[in-house]
């Protein structure tokens, strides 16, 4: 990949942090992973530059195959499945940048809420059992019971099922440090429990959390494709990886590019993320 | 064994209990009235308050829910308010194309299970390890609707050899009927038997490191023996345990399966109901799928009991 940037040696020195996770860009598969991720990213943000006629631009050319002007072949309605997916794509990654930041912060505040009481960690714990109790798509669709389908219910879905990893990791970290000797100390100074949890065990908990996260993106998408096949996601006009795949399944004999276009763009988008998390998780656990 | 079952019995009621309240109160929750939806939207408000009579909504809550739990107990699940029949004839159904497909995916996700993880577990050339590895971890990164469509395309489509749409009764043609099935079932299974191969995997790998293979190899036994007498033993409590807590996840994929493949089966009737709002159908299937997740993973205790002593001495 030529547009991954070597690691900045000179901001490496300034700030360790960073230095630390810039080390996962020197693997090969930190590169083509974070290539992919540019990659994709920029195409969703370009979207509306680089296809001025948007998603929804009819021809009356339906259901063409696969050919150099149209990659994945046209619709039922003679637009260009290519685009579509692009615009696709940018619905999932919006949704993946909302939902997983959130289910991050509030997935490692629940995990670390031991720390201002003992009680309210253990409580939390429970709920967050609840959670894991329901399988993978039967707490998203009871989610979209309650909200009724659509971004919202996506969203609340994707937050709440990434709770339990979240917490786990932080609630882990929690355990691990809450009797070492400077959390002890702190507390004989009479530093608060709220500080004592933001400033002394946080940082401990950050690496996995945020290659958890990277693993959570792939999840989120993959949620959003799912519900959405099944008719419980998005709704059609506005277009997604899985709108694209619900509709698709009806065209699949006449037009199996219809299906394979957005699969190989939720393929592409997962081994992206994939590699990122693996290249981080090497780099953080090299220490 | 006996009372093995019977200290489990209270932790699993309460289980029952507390998933039977939440099934009741989720679908409530959700906005839109059922009765609106029955009596048609230029109802009269007396039609809407009959209507509500006579689907027993106008009893407070805690009355509906008593009388949805006992009535369980006698047989009676309940009317469903948009199909009208009785909610057990709805489900009943359904169940028999649900149950193939699942009782098929388990046989696949533990065939294929063991032995990717007994392949990955046991010494091996360098590059025959690369492969394993590299198919575990694909199998495991695509979740069965990828792994669905990919079939259907590759299978179906390009090479069309398997059927990749609707479904035939096991006993009515069961060599067409195993037709419809593998394809489903096949990526239903595969990312499952991969969790269940890597831990397999890791647990040979821990074992192989024990005193007593040392001791087996010093006698002079021959690896395939170590592998399987001593290795493969010890490291099986393991993949029980994660195929009993699997099965759940199986369970819910199924939902987006039966989608893909076109199959009428719970996991439609399950999506056609919140789509619906139909209460009363789905309040039994999430009860349902909820009671059925914690008895498989006790069956899968009795089974880890049974492979080894020290659990029931244990408990």
């Amino acid at each position: 990949m030529t547009d991954t940037a070597p690691p900045n040696r000179q901001k490496a020195r300034l700030n360790p942090v960073l230095s630390r996770y810039l080390q996962a860009f020197v693997m090969p598969k930190g590169q083509i992973g974070l290539g992919l991720v540019i990659l994709l990213t920029a195409l969703a943000l370009l979207a509306p530059v680089l296809f001025p006629g948007g998603y929804d631009m009819q021809t009356r050319d339906s259901l063409l195959p696969a050919s150099w002007a149209h990659p994945f072949g046209t619709d039922e309605l003679g637009r260009d499945i290519f685009v579509r997916s692009i615009y696709g794509l940018r619905t999932d990654l919006a949704l993946a940048a909302t939902a997983v930041p959130l289910s991050m912060i509030i997935g490692t505040f629940l995990g670390l809420s031991g720390a201002l009481s003992p009680r309210l960690g253990s409580l939390v714990q429970r709920a967050l059992d609840i959670i894991v109790g329901f399988p993978g798509l039967i707490l998203a669709i009871c989610v979209v019971l309650v909200v009724g389908a659509g971004w919202t219910a996506l969203l609340v879905a994707i937050v709440i099922g990434g709770l339990p990893g979240f917490g786990r990791l932080a609630r882990a970290t929690f355990l691990s440090q809450q009797h070492r000797e400077y959390v002890v100390a702190a507390r004989t100074l009479g530093v608060s429990n709220w500080k004592i949890m933001v400033r002394h065990i946080l940082p401990n908990a950050i690496d996995p959390i945020i290659v958890q996260g990277a693993v959570f993106v792939v999840a989120a998408v993959f949620t959003e494709a799912a519900l959405s096949i099944v008719g419980l996601g998005l709704q059609p006009p506005e277009p997604s990886l899985g709108i694209l795949l619900n509709v698709g399944m009806r065209y699949i004999t006449m037009a199996p590019f219809y299906i394979l276009g957005p699969t190989l763009i939720l393929v592409l988008l997962a081994l992206a993320f994939s590699l990122l998390a693996d290249a981080l998780n090497s780099t953080v656990n090299r220490k | 064994m006996i009372s093995f079952l019977l200290r489990k019995l209270p932790s699993v009621a309460v289980v029952a209990l507390i998933s039977s309240a939440i099934a009741f109160i989720l679908p409530r929750l959700a906005p839109g009235d059922p009765a609106l939806a029955i009596a048609g939207s230029d109802a009269t408000p007396e039609q809407l308050a009959a209507v509500r009579e006579q689907m027993g909504l106008s009893k407070p809550l805690i009355q509906q829910y008593l009388d949805w739990m006992f009535g369980m107990f006698r047989g009676d699940f309940g009317q469903s308010f948009i199909m009208r029949r009785p909610v057990t004839t709805v489900i009943g159904s359904r169940l028999e194309s649900t149950l193939e497909l699942a009782f098929l995916a388990m046989l696949l996700m533990i065939a294929i299970g063991l032995v990717l993880g007994v392949l990955a577990g046991s010494p091996r050339s360098k590059w025959a390890r690369v492969v394993l590895d590299i198919m575990t971890t694909l199998f495991l990164a695509t979740p069965p609707f990828l792994t669905g469509l990919l079939l259907i395309l590759f299978l179906g489509i390009f090479f069309p050899i398997l059927p990749i749409s609707g479904e035939v009764g096991f006993f009515e043609d069961p060599w067409l009927a195993l037709q419809f099935l593998i394809l489903p079932a096949l990526a239903l299974a595969l990312p499952q038997a991969a969790i269940v191969a890597r831990l397999l995997q890791t647990a040979m790998n821990s074992a192989r490191g024990e005193d007593y293979v040392d001791l087996a190899k010093a006698k002079g036994v021959s690896p395939g023996r170590i592998t399987w007498r001593h290795v493969l033993r010890n490291s099986l409590g393991t993949a029980v345990v994660a195929l009993g807590l699997r099965a759940g996840d199986l369970l819910a994929g199924a939902i987006v399966i039966e989608a893909i493949f076109a199959r009428n089966g719970l996991g439609s009737l399950a999506v056609y109901s919140v789509q619906s709002r139909d209460y009363m159908v789905l309040q039994v299937l999430i009860l349902g799928a909820v009671i059925l997740a914690v008895f498989i993973q006790l069956f899968s205790e009795i089974i880890l009991a049974a492979l080894d002593p020290r659990i029931r001495l244990e408990s």
